[in-house]
């Protein structure tokens, strides 16, 4: 039996499913390419169809978008000079309840985002367990720009450190240790080899969170409100502006889709050339 | 991440993925066609007097005594259910214009009730059936120390407004426009210096002043309900500017269950619907 297997008609059939699958998987990718593209092309021929470029330019769609490069600029300094170390310590030392930090800082991925904003009223609040400590000392978060770098940092901040840490924990130790036999002080050697080797993961981990942080738009608006050019960032605009002008709210929508365009394509061209450089 | 195990039967791992994701899109795709069997149900069942499906879409100020009358709704219409959606009334006006499937529109102003007319989206003439007078709420506590309605003015008060063309902020705006000729021309200016957020809808700025990161907010005498009475206060604006916002409801052109659409109409306007209303503050139109 075994030596005719090549005339099995099982065997036979197998082949003729592996066709079938692998057609069903093309087909399937094309109408998921598909799905994802239409929204975006609505978008855009409603830009073009009612000229609705003109409100990209207006005063609202202008402090929205200035004040989100601002706090998603303030947010990735924050995560960078934090997360780093963070994602180090994550990824190379075995303390004990690792395990626990682990599973804690992939939370805020699963929450959604509301409840992370009631969660972060709740705590920096002017009632809140922290923010009634801080409100004696004249400092309060609720409404200010502040707020939304916090609630941009406790959703994004999982994305950064977790590329970070698993950037890290690729890199040979052994690349590390003969960094130090050559003379090399913890430092130098975190700057100079530990770094440039997990770089493309930790550009890649930050791009992610840069983008997440964006997109920021259900801990922002509960826990932070909304005021244009104070806590209005480019989502909480559109919803604002969805309520009284469509093609104002399409026109941020078309502007935040080319800057997510732009954060894509960067992640693409660096994976791209990260990967280039290692074969 | 990594590309370890890339030798070993990777072809068999191919062959687990794309069953893995055939699954999931099976499921997916069944989700999906069972949700639209479910609005096809809908569709089919608004033509007879037993069961079916009303969609309600109404002002957030409405939330609890609409609450309270689609029980009762169900109760006097077995078979039937009510599904209401509640968001600020310019809110729900674009997404009727967008074409949201619902059967009633039950605004919080004229002007938003007069745009769906206008659009050819109401069927018949709209019913104005409650009142609300604005108020003003701060917290218990009152941390600013807001005795007056003219104390909003006052420098460094956090207050919240709803969004922009949300009615309860609109009303609010006209108030304050009016109170100028009573506590001088710069009293708006004052006051709108001191707004910290704009919410999108009403409810959610009420909810600031709950929440105690508010010192103030306009909100509708409807909006002071018992849940928040331990938590909040009620500064009363002076009538003489105060304005009183009138709420009318209208069954939409492509209602999908016109029958019921109609019948709700009718038991908001009711005696008994306005008795409920009545209870949570808003004020009888007739």
């Amino acid at each position: 039996m075994k030596g005719h297997a090549k005339d099995d008609p099982s065997t036979r059939l197998a082949r003729g499913s592996d066709t079938l699958a692998s057609g069903l998987a093309v087909a399937f990718l094309a109408l998921l390419a598909g799905f994802i593209s239409l929204p975006l092309i609505s978008l855009v021929v409603w830009t073009v169809d009612k000229g609705a470029w003109r409100a990209m330019a207006s005063p609202v769609a202008v402090d929205a978008l200035l004040l989100s490069v601002k706090t998603t600029a303030m947010t990735m300094a924050i995560l960078l000079l934090a997360g780093t170390p963070a994602a180090y310590v994550l990824a190379r030392v075995d303390f004990r309840g690792s395990r626990v930090i682990n599973t804690l800082i992939d939370i805020p991925v699963v929450l959604p985002p509301s409840a992370a904003g009631i969660a972060l009223l709740l705590s920096f609040g002017r009632l809140g367990l922290v923010g009634q400590y801080l409100n004696v000392f004249g400092i309060t978060l609720s409404f200010t720009t502040a707020a939304v770098v916090i609630a941009e940092i406790f959703v994004a901040a999982p994305f950064y450190v977790r590329q970070a840490a698993t950037g890290f924990g690729a890199v040979d130790r052994a690349v590390e240790e003969a960094a130090m036999v050559d003379g090399a002080g913890h430092w130098r050697r975190f700057f100079r080899v530990t770094v440039p080797l997990a770089l493309p993961a930790l550009v890649a981990g930050a791009l992610t969170a840069w983008a997440r942080a964006l997109g920021e738009f259900g801990a922002t608006i509960i826990f932070a409100g909304s005021f244009r050019g104070v806590t209005q960032t480019i989502p909480l605009a559109i919803l604002a502006e969805f309520q009284r002008d469509l093609d104002a709210a399409v026109a941020l929508s078309v502007l935040v889709l080319g800057f997510a365009f732009a954060v894509i394509l960067a992640v693409r061209y660096l994976t791209a050339r990260s990967t280039g450089d290692r074969a | 991440m990594s590309a370890e195990g890339e030798g070993i039967s990777g072809h068999r791992r191919v062959r687990l993925y794309l069953f893995a994701a055939m699954l999931v899109s099976g499921v997916t795709l069944a989700g999906i066609v069972g949700c639209g069997g479910v609005s096809g149900r809908e569709a089919g069942d608004g033509g007879r007097p037993q069961g079916g499906t009303l969609t309600v879409l109404a002002a957030s100020s409405l939330i609890d005594a609409f609450g309270v009358l689609a029980n009762r709704f169900e109760e006097q219409n077995p078979g039937v259910k009510v599904r209401q959606s509640f968001e600020s009334s310019s809110t729900l006006l674009a997404q009727i214009q967008q074409g949201a499937p619902a059967d009633v529109f039950a605004s919080a102003a004229e002007e938003e009730m007069n745009t769906a007319v206008e659009d050819g989206l109401v069927k018949g003439e709209p019913e104005v059936f409650v009142k609300n007078r604005e108020i003003v709420m701060v917290p218990k506590n009152n941390p600013a120390n807001i005795r007056r309605f003219e104390d909003v003015a006052k420098p460094d008060v956090k207050l919240v407004l709803a969004g922009k063309d949300v009615p309860a902020a609109d009303y609010a705006l006209q108030i304050l426009g009016e109170a100028k000729g009573e506590y001088g021309a710069g009293f708006e200016k004052e006051v709108l210096s001191n707004v910290v957020s704009r919410e999108s809808d009403v409810r959610a700025s009420v909810n600031r002043v709950v929440v105690g990161d508010a010192d103030a907010t306009f909100g509708y005498a409807s909006d002071y309900t018992p849940d928040i009475r331990d938590k909040v206060k009620v500064v009363q604006i002076p009538p003489d500017f105060n304005i009183v916002a009138t709420y009318p409801i209208a069954a939409l052109k492509d209602a999908k269950s016109p029958g019921l659409a109609k019948k709700w109409v009718e038991m908001v306007t009711s005696e008994e619907g306005q008795r409920v209303l009545q209870k949570w503050n808003f004020e009888s139109a007739a």
